[in-house]
Parts: structure tokens; sequence; C-alpha cells
């Protein structure tokens, strides 16, 4: 099938496919950040077994593979009881992964700062909570922009998972599959169109966070 | 988790005063009480829905099931080596055209490479599995997996392999030239050699990735640790303990590779550039 | 002296890193105006006595007064004290997201409260006085380090402390550096500020100071007026340190 049968036929299904990749995308890594800036309290909060947790918790997260999660989420927690709908599960999935990396980079943004600026803004009398405020986060959220919008990025691709559960409607890798299982012959069109929907957002990213890095990037 | 991790979190606090002391001792106090209650309450959730029943967990005591899974696991290495020295080549190769120089080839190099970095290995691997055997092309299974995870961390090693080159004091091209080295050789004899020693701490958390993408063979039906595990837990009806065993037997190994990047970026004061640290542009 | 010019003072202070006695019963008392210059080896403890003054280093035992006062353990109280004691660091220590303007403004408006313009209209005159206005909307990264110590001298001078110290201010700095900080360190001593100065540039010991105390292992060995200590240092550990800093 070339290009212009295969939009006629799935025209409507792409079009929806993008709108769930793009929204998921959006709704994952706007969760992955609360939660990111939760866990990296967390782990740099002088209670320890807070702390404990949040290192656990990134630990996971960052070294499981995300089908391996999904699968756990989607086939092993209904056993337990916890019964989530297929979409939700690859959205708690992708949640789960970029808070971890998400945590991780913030830690770097904070140990990019030095104990040397923490001394001197407790030596002109800022309390800890003016230090957090005025220095360090404004300094972690600055170098955090170039790692984050790479998290953005990434956290688009891993919603290619829902690819392994039966979503509806589906994202642009599921609607591949789909596609090709579907019409024998659709060849290699279906992919290219998901492919460039893909690639390109991941380059338009990069760009602006690029962009807005260079505007805001702390220099040492 | 690194020292400089540790020491930078502890610097954040001063000294603790007697009043920060008790609050502090109080905070760790329920918090702990806390991490129990949950923890307890995960593991009554296993009890009440029958999953710590012996029949579940009792074929772990049997040396065969750890040799189904060592298999599997064995399948997993040798798709993940192939396709780390395959990425390896590739990226370097990738990495090459995008800094040579030749206007065409280097567009075209950053073409394929944002590609490869811009599209999940998942629609790579459906390429190979759907899309290629519609035109004839049927690879074997194992084929089917290394390739596009090969394709997949190509693009990023060699923007990991370029970061390196980068990183090589400029001063080493400027000496290779003045004393008449050609360019090439100046590539190859001096700068990539010192690019690779810088990046094998990259390299080695890359492998993580590799790992992870190995884990959707059994799409394409070979036997990895995954595969393996979907068939041990049909035979044993045990869903849930046998995708925890295997999750946790990731976790290990990643972990594992992790702290042997970490470890090596420590030991030779280069850091691990990765896809989240590198330029995205 | 009378009892209310006594700006800092410790008393019987010790400290411990593990099994390292880094501060052995230290008596140091200094009255108001007066510019006290710490000198000896590296590891003598010089620059952990300097940082327990606004307890950046807690202490074992002892007592540390600020102007009578017990010094706070934490809080605000904590925070208000360092507000009135100024410090200038060995590696500057600037606000690196800030500017230059906003690394001086920051502890008057969020400490003091100061106004706005008010602050930015002081830190203008306290940045012409050190020689660093031109430079006061550019980030600290774009500044020679002697520039960034100024503007560190700046940014504590905004606060109006009672007292400065000064963690060897000139160690980090290139040598044609060294003297635009401390031309900038003697105009303050002559104005009558307080100074505690841990330093090894020992003109500036000799010219500016009112007292030397040489420290060794951890303990205070002798102290003086600065003639005299360099003319006729009394113990063999202050005759051996001389010797090897002048290059005999």
């Amino acid at each position: 099938m070339d290009f212009a049968q295969i939009i006629e036929q799935y025209g409507e299904n792409y079009v929806k496919a993008i709108f769930e990749t793009m929204s998921m995308t959006a709704i994952c890594f706007a969760l992955a950040m609360i939660i990111a800036v939760f866990i990296t309290v967390m782990r740099v909060s002088p209670i320890k077994p807070l702390r404990l947790v949040g290192d656990v918790y990134v630990q996971v997260f960052r070294n499981i593979p995300g089908v391996a999660l999904l699968i756990v989420i989607a086939y092993a927690l209904p056993n337990l009881k916890v019964v989530l709908p297929w979409k939700a599960c690859v959205e708690v999935t992708v949640v789960l992964l970029a808070s971890a990396f998400g945590s991780e980079n913030f830690m770097t943004g904070i140990n990019a700062i030095g104990v040397g600026q923490i001394e001197a803004a407790r030596s002109i009398g800022l309390t800890f909570g003016k230090t957090m405020s005025k220095i360090v986060i404004p300094q972690a959220l600055r170098s955090a922009v170039l790692p984050m919008t790479n998290l953005l990025i990434a956290t688009m691709l891993t919603t290619a998972l829902g690819s392994q559960v039966p979503m509806s409607p589906q994202e642009l890798t599921g609607l591949v599959s789909y596609i090709t299982t579907r019409s024998t012959g659709a060849g290699i069109v279906p992919f290219i169109i998901s492919a460039v929907c893909y690639a390109g957002t991941a380059v338009i990213l990069g760009v602006v966070g690029n962009y807005i890095d260079k505007r805001v990037r702390v220099l040492r | 988790m690194s020292a400089h991790t540790t020491s930078m979190r502890d610097a954040l606090y001063e000294a603790p005063g007697p009043r920060t002391k008790l609050l502090t001792l109080i905070g760790t106090i329920v918090s702990l009480v806390l991490v129990c209650i949950g923890l307890a309450l995960v593991i009554q959730q296993f009890r009440i829905t029958g999953q710590l029943d012996a029949k579940y967990w009792a074929f772990y005591t049997n040396m065969n099931t750890w040799r189904f899974l060592f298999d599997g696991f064995l399948g997993t290495i040798k798709v993940a080596a192939m396709a780390a020295v395959l990425s390896l080549a590739l990226g370097v190769v990738l990495m090459l055209g995008r800094t040579s120089g030749i206007k065409v080839l280097e567009i075209v190099c950053r073409v394929i490479i944002d590609f490869f970095r811009g599209v999940p290995s998942l629609l790579l691997i459906y390429f190979f599995y759907l899309a290629m055997p519609q035109y004839g092309v049927r690879l074997p299974p194992f084929w089917m997996i290394t390739l596009p995870v090969a394709l997949a961390a190509s693009g990023v090693l060699a923007e990991v392999f370029r970061a390196g080159v980068n990183a090589v004091p400029k001063g080493q091209t400027e000496a290779a030239l003045s004393i008449g080295l050609t360019p090439g050789k100046t590539m190859f004899k001096i700068v990539l050699p010192q690019a690779l020693r810088i990046v094998v701490p990259s390299l080695i958390s890359q492998l993580v990735v590799v790992v992870k993408d190995t884990t959707v063979a059994y799409v394409v039906s070979y036997p990895d640790l995954m595969q393996n595990a979907r068939v041990l837990l049909t035979t044993h009806d045990a869903v849930v303990s046998v995708y925890l065993v295997v999750a946790i037997i990731y976790i290990l190994v990643n972990f594992a590779i992790n702290q042997l990047s970490i470890y090596m970026a420590r030991r030779s004061g280069n850091p691990i550039i990765s896809r989240t640290t590198e330029n995205p542009t | 002296m009378a009892e209310q010019s006594r700006v800092i003072e410790l008393r019987h202070v010790d400290k411990h890193y593990d099994k390292l006695h880094v501060l052995q019963d230290i008596n140091l008392t200094v009255h108001k105006g007066e510019v006290v210059v710490l000198i000896g080896p590296s590891g003598s403890g010089k620059s952990t006595l300097c940082r327990t003054i606004n307890r950046l280093e807690t202490i074992d035992s002892g007592e540390i007064l600020i102007e009578g006062e017990p010094l706070p353990q934490e809080g605000k109280a904590l925070a208000q004290m360092r507000a009135e004691i100024g410090m200038v660091f060995q590696s500057f220590n600037l606000f690196a997201h800030k500017t230059i303007l906003q690394n001086v403004t920051l502890g008057p408006i969020e400490v003091l409260k100061t106004p706005k313009d008010v602050a930015e209209r002081e830190a203008m005159e306290l940045l012409e006085r050190v020689g660093v206005a031109e430079q006061a909307h550019k980030v600290p990264a774009q500044l020679s380090g002697g520039q960034q110590q100024r503007v560190a001298i700046a940014r504590s001078l905004a606060m109006h402390p009672k007292a400065m110290l000064f963690d060897e201010p000139t160690s980090a700095l290139d040598p044609e550096m060294i003297n635009e900080v401390l031309e900038v360190m003697v105009e303050l001593a002559q104005e009558g500020m307080t100074m505690v100065v841990v330093t090894h540039e020992m003109n500036f010991a000799r010219r500016v100071s009112n007292r030397v105390v040489f420290m060794a292992d951890g303990q205070i060995v002798e102290e003086g007026a600065p003639d005299e200590f360099f003319d006729r240092p009394k113990s063999q550990r202050a005759k051996d340190f001389l010797d090897s800093i002048r290059g005999h």
C-alpha cells in the first residue's frame, strides 16, 4: 500500500494515535515531575528511612526494564486484587520509570551547586528554607532543563509500551502493529509515518529544550 | 549512589542543634513506623490473595526452574552482547560521519542519528518483525531482536562518542597535525583512542539500556529471560511469583552494571555521558 | 578593656575530627576594631577556628560568645547572628545564578528586609568602593578571581556586619590579583572594622594587624603584636615556621 491508501484507510486512526501518544506523554511527564520532586525531597531529607525509601525507589525504577514493569502491573497486580484499565497500566509504568530518572536529574542539579555557595548563603544569615528557595532550588531547576528535555523525549518513546497491551484507541506504535497485522501488504509506510511523528517531535523538543537551556544555564 | 551524592545532600544541612536533633529523631521514628506499616500492608495483600501459598513458590526449590531461567538469561546475554558490539561499531561510524567535515555525509549521519534516537525501540522491533517479512526478508528471531536493539543504541552511542571526541584536548589534535600526521591519522591514532577511554564508563552505563531493550524479545519469540519466564509461569500458573522474581533479576543485573559504570567513572575521573546528559540537538 | 568591647570571645574551645584533635583548648578574644591575623602551617586548625566563630563548624566543648552572648545553635537566632558577622571564603562562593548586583542585594533584601531600591543603591555604592561597579550586571563566572573576591567582600559588607571573618581570602588567587583584594581589606581595617583574618600574607599581617595569633597542631602557640612576633618570635615552632616561609 502506498502513502495515500494508508492515509485514506487509517488517517483517522493516526490522528487518534498521535493524540494518544502526545497526551499520554504530557500527562505522564507532568505526573512524573511531581513525583520526582517528592522523591527528591525524600532523598535529600535528613530523615534516614525516607532517604532509604527514595533511594530504593530510584534504583528499582531506573533499573527495571519498562516491559517487565508493565507486565508486573498489567498481569501480576490483578492477582493481588489491584486491577487497572489497560491505558492506566501503561501510564503508571511510564510515570514510575520517568519519575526515577527525573529525581536523578534533580539530584545531579543539586550536586552541581557545591558546598561553598550553601555555606555562603548561611553566612549572610539565610535560614535553611531561604537557602533552599533562593540558592539551591533555582540552580537545580536551571541545570535540569537539558536532562529534563531528554527525559521528556524518553517519556514519549516509553509510551510505545502501550503497544504491549490491548489499548483502545492505540498509540503510535500499537497502531503500526494493528495496521500491519490487519492489512496484508501494508509495507513499511505505516512505520515511516509513526517513526517520523516520533523523531520529528523529538527533534523539535530537543531544539526547544536547547534554546531554553542556553537562556537559563548557570555559568560556572 | 555515589559518595558525592551523599556528601552533597548532607551538606544541605548544617550540624544539627538540640531542637533539630529532636525533630529529626521524631521524624525518623514516625517515618520508620509508616514504612513498616506500608510493607505490612503489601505483605498482607499478598497473603489474603493467596500469593504467598507454597504452590507459587515451591518450584523455586527445584534446580530445573533456575536452570531454565538461566538458559533464558544466557539468551538475554547473547542478544545484549551482540547488540552492544554492533551498536559500538555503528556508533563509531555514525560519529565519524557526523564529524567528517563532508557536508552531505554529515547531514546524512545526523539524520540517521536523530532518527534512531527519536523512535522507540519497540517500533524498530516491529519493523523487523512485521514489515521486513512482507518484502520476503524473514530473519531468525535472534537477529529480529538484536538488530533493532543495536540500531536504537547506535544513535545514542554516536552522540556519546562525539562528546568523548570533544573532551579530548584540542592541543592533542594540534600537536598531532604539527608533527605531520594527516587529519585521518590524527583521528585514528591520537584522538579516537583517547576518546574511547573517556567514554568507557558511559558505554558501560549504556549497556543497561541495551539489556532493557532486549526484554521485548518475546515479541519475536526469542528465548531470553523474559520469554522463558512466560513459559515458566504458564507451567506453574504462578504469574505473580514468576514476574516478581524476573523483575528482581533484571533490576539486580542492571544495578550491577550501573554500579560498575559509576566505579569506572570515579576511578578514571571521566563523567558518565548518557542520553539524559548529552545535548539533544 | 571594657566588657562590651569584646566582639568575639572563645573560651576553652575543643574540637575533634574523629581521633584528630583539631582545636585544643582555644582561648581567644577579639575586641571592637581589632584586626587579628591567624597564621600557622597548613593543618594547624586556623581555618577551622575561623569557621567555628559563625558555626560553619561545630565545637565539641567550650564556649563561643558574640558580644557577650553565647553563639546560638540553630534556627532563626543562629541565622540572625550570622547576618551580623561577615564571612569571606577562600573560593569566593558567589551565587552562580545571580548577577553581581543580586549577589550583594540578596542578604539585605531577604534577611534585613531592606526595600529593593535602597538595597540596590547601597550595593552599587559598595561595588563602587571595591572597584567592580562596572561588572554589576554580569554573573560571577564572567569575573576574574580578584574581582569575584571583592564582590564577596561587598556582599558581606552589605549586611553591615559587626565583625568580618576572612578564611584565606587570597589563597585561591593568581599572584597579580592578590593586591587588589588586600587593598580593600587594608581600607576596611583602617576604617575600624573588627576582623579575623586567616592568611599567608605576612606583609599584610605585619602592616595591618593589631595582633598575630600563631597556631600549630590545633593549639595557639603564641600571640603578640606583629612587630614583636615577626622580629622576636618566642617559640621554636614559630621560629621554624617563619624561617620556612622566608625561604631560609
